[in-house]
């Protein structure tokens, strides 16, 4: 018995199976269409790296004191043996974080070398580093900043995400990974706002030639037949990021624009805060430019002068003190930059602790140093997580040991709706749900 | 009649695949014209080694200013360079300020309209160390002849922001 297909059944089903065969290699694994960024719980992330080596202790343990009187609230007293070495700060406006947010009092960096490049690794790529981390060369794993734009739809250019640093050494390599797959193509854009916009930047930097649109296209027109003369342009983009032309204008106006201003005294005494304004509270106060200027989705900015501690333990607790100042200020600037306020979530944590056991050295106030080797103290830390009532947690304290350094990559993915799109098993870390509405 | 059509209908399919089949198999025809086979490459510049960041600044320098760089001042800027992730945004920068700085060194707009021929020749083993091929020469010295807004600092611009410029 022979079977009959109408011809126009016939056209109908070729033409589904063609576009099947079409559409077929873009449909991931997960059965998505495309990377469908969705369900996001907020459109923008800043984490600080609260860095340098905190302990428990002396930051939500208060035994010196309120140290931080921006993250936890209250009247900022400070023990009186350490008292007189500690610089005056402006009082920083607003609640404090805690109220706005939860609490994580006891967070763990619970594996691998207590160092400071190794936590800001593990803190950038959600996984410990127990082998073979190189301070020369780029994380294994992909960095949060890769996993987001990779995996983000639509795919998002490197404004977008931001790695602004306190200091140079390994750090700059913390924007991308050697992860097949990611790497620069993906990563941040880095910036170390302390070494560029300076004195030695302004000289260099401040005052280039000014092109109008004819002679840009001259140029473009001139410099695309020199290139099609040579082929080989594969050494951007494998090693560096590259942004676009468009958005290259746009940084190196900004750019430009920072070193006028600092010519010009603009960025003096920015916060009221006179001599005590260290390199930490620049640091945030040049993360608020690049958040008031490009509103980025994901920007992670660190502090690291509490590593203080190895020599001076009051100028130790004076710096964790600036620290927190400086985010309290960080949080104020989010939420009065339209775009970002009340559509931001700050997440706030240290990258490791420091020794129970103090090492010999002592400050003027007689007060013992503390180095951070990897014992069960220098793993206790605390993270905070701060946003708007109805996509954060509010006023609540995690006390029993929860969350670890290598679940703030997976949270950051949840919150910005990529969580799903990451590929199984390379984050081995969970969301921190604790918090989230 | 609905049967006679479909037989028809595989007729016409099987028929057709067999015509594509032996169309698709056809032999190539090698044409001999009688000259030497030619490898076209765009590397025949031979160039394959990219400048360090060290060599970029003071090359670059050199080439704009006339003179070498202090020590002092190549630290200071190969420091900048560390400082932002975009490598090709900051020397995009350098050279801009650089080109528009006092003391740079470049033919004037007199000197290359003279003898466009002597100033892109000039400015290929300068900047390219090489002399332009006759495509090069061609469309360069048409692009300055017939456009009176190109600039030498224009050209030196385009020259140094380019991917032949990165490498040696």
């Amino acid at each position: 018995m022979s079977t009959f297909i109408p011809r126009r059944n016939f056209l109908k089903k070729t033409a589904i199976a063609a576009a099947g065969a079409f559409v077929a290699p873009y449909i991931l694994p997960g059965g998505r269409l495309f990377a469908a960024t969705g369900n996001r719980i907020a459109n923008h992330v800043v984490f600080c790296l609260f860095a340098g080596g905190i302990r428990n202790i002396e930051s939500v343990g208060q035994e010196r004191g309120n140290l931080l009187p921006s993250i936890l609230g209250g009247a900022g007293t400070v023990d009186p043996l350490i008292a007189s070495g500690m610089d005056l700060l402006p009082v920083t406006p607003g609640n404090s974080l805690r109220s706005q947010g939860t609490l994580f009092r006891q967070f763990r960096y619970a594996q691998g070398p207590t160092g400071h490049f190794n936590g800001h690794s593990t803190a950038l790529t959600g996984n410990y580093t127990l082998q073979d981390l190189s301070i020369k060369e780029p994380p294994k794993m992909p960095t949060v900043f890769e996993y987001y734009r990779k995996h983000s739809s639509p795919a998002q250019n490197a404004l977008n995400a931001w790695w602004v640093a306190n200091s140079l050494g390994p750090y700059p390599s913390l924007n991308f990974s050697s992860y097949p797959g990611y790497g620069a193509l993906y990563g941040a854009n880095f910036v170390q706002p302390l070494t560029l916009i300076s004195t030695d930047g302004a000289n260099a930097l401040s005052n280039p030639i000014t092109l109008s649109s004819d002679e840009i296209f001259r140029v473009n027109e001139m410099r695309n037949n020199f290139n099609a003369s040579f082929s080989k342009s594969g050494i951007y983009g494998d090693n560096d990021v590259v942004n676009s032309l468009a958005d290259r204008d746009l940084l190196q106006n900004y750019i430009k624009q920072q070193l006028l201003d600092a010519v010009a005294g603009a960025f003096n005494n920015p916060w009221g805060a006179g001599a005590a304004m260290n390199d930490d509270m620049y640091n945030v106060f040049f993360a608020e430019k690049i958040i008031e200027q490009f509103k980025p989705e994901l920007l992670v900015v660190n502090m690291q002068g509490v590593d203080i501690a190895h020599s001076n333990f009051t100028q130790y607790c004076n710096n964790l003190r600036k620290a927190d100042f400086a985010v309290g200020h960080l949080w104020q600037t989010i939420q009065n930059t339209p775009g970002m306020a009340n559509d931001t979530i700050l997440i706030v944590a240290p990258e490791h602790g420091r020794n129970l056991v103090p090492n010999t050295i002592l400050d003027n106030f007689g007060q013992p140093a503390l180095d951070h080797t990897s014992d069960e103290t220098s793993r206790e830390i605390f993270c905070m997580v701060v946003g708007p009532q109805g996509k954060v947690q509010q006023n609540q304290i995690v006390t029993q040991i929860t969350g670890e350094s290598i679940d703030i990559v997976p949270t950051i993915a949840r919150i910005l709706g990529f969580d799903q799109d990451i590929p199984g098993g390379m984050l081995p870390g969970r969301i921190l749900n604790e918090a989230l509405v | 009649m609905q049967i006679s059509i479909k037989k028809s209908m595989k007729k016409f399919v099987l028929f057709t695949i067999f015509v594509l089949t032996l169309s698709s198999c056809k032999k190539e025809t090698d044409f001999v014209y009688e000259v030497n086979d030619v490898q076209v490459s765009k590397d025949k510049i031979g160039k394959g080694i990219p400048k360090t960041t060290v060599e970029f600044i003071s090359i670059a320098y050199s080439d704009l200013v006339g003179s070498t760089i202090s020590q002092n001042d190549l630290s200071r800027v190969t420091l900048l360079y560390l400082a932002f992730g975009d490598k090709r945004l900051i020397e995009d920068l350098l050279i801009k300020n650089i080109v528009n700085s006092p003391i740079v060194n470049i033919p004037t707009e007199e000197l290359m309209r003279n003898d466009i021929t002597l100033f892109i020749n000039n400015t290929y083993l300068k900047l390219f160390n090489r002399e332009p091929n006759e495509v090069e020469l061609f469309t360069l010295r048409k692009q300055i002849s017939e456009d009176a807004n190109i600039t030498p600092k224009l050209v030196y611009y385009s020259m140094m922001t380019s991917d032949e410029y990165r490498y040696y």
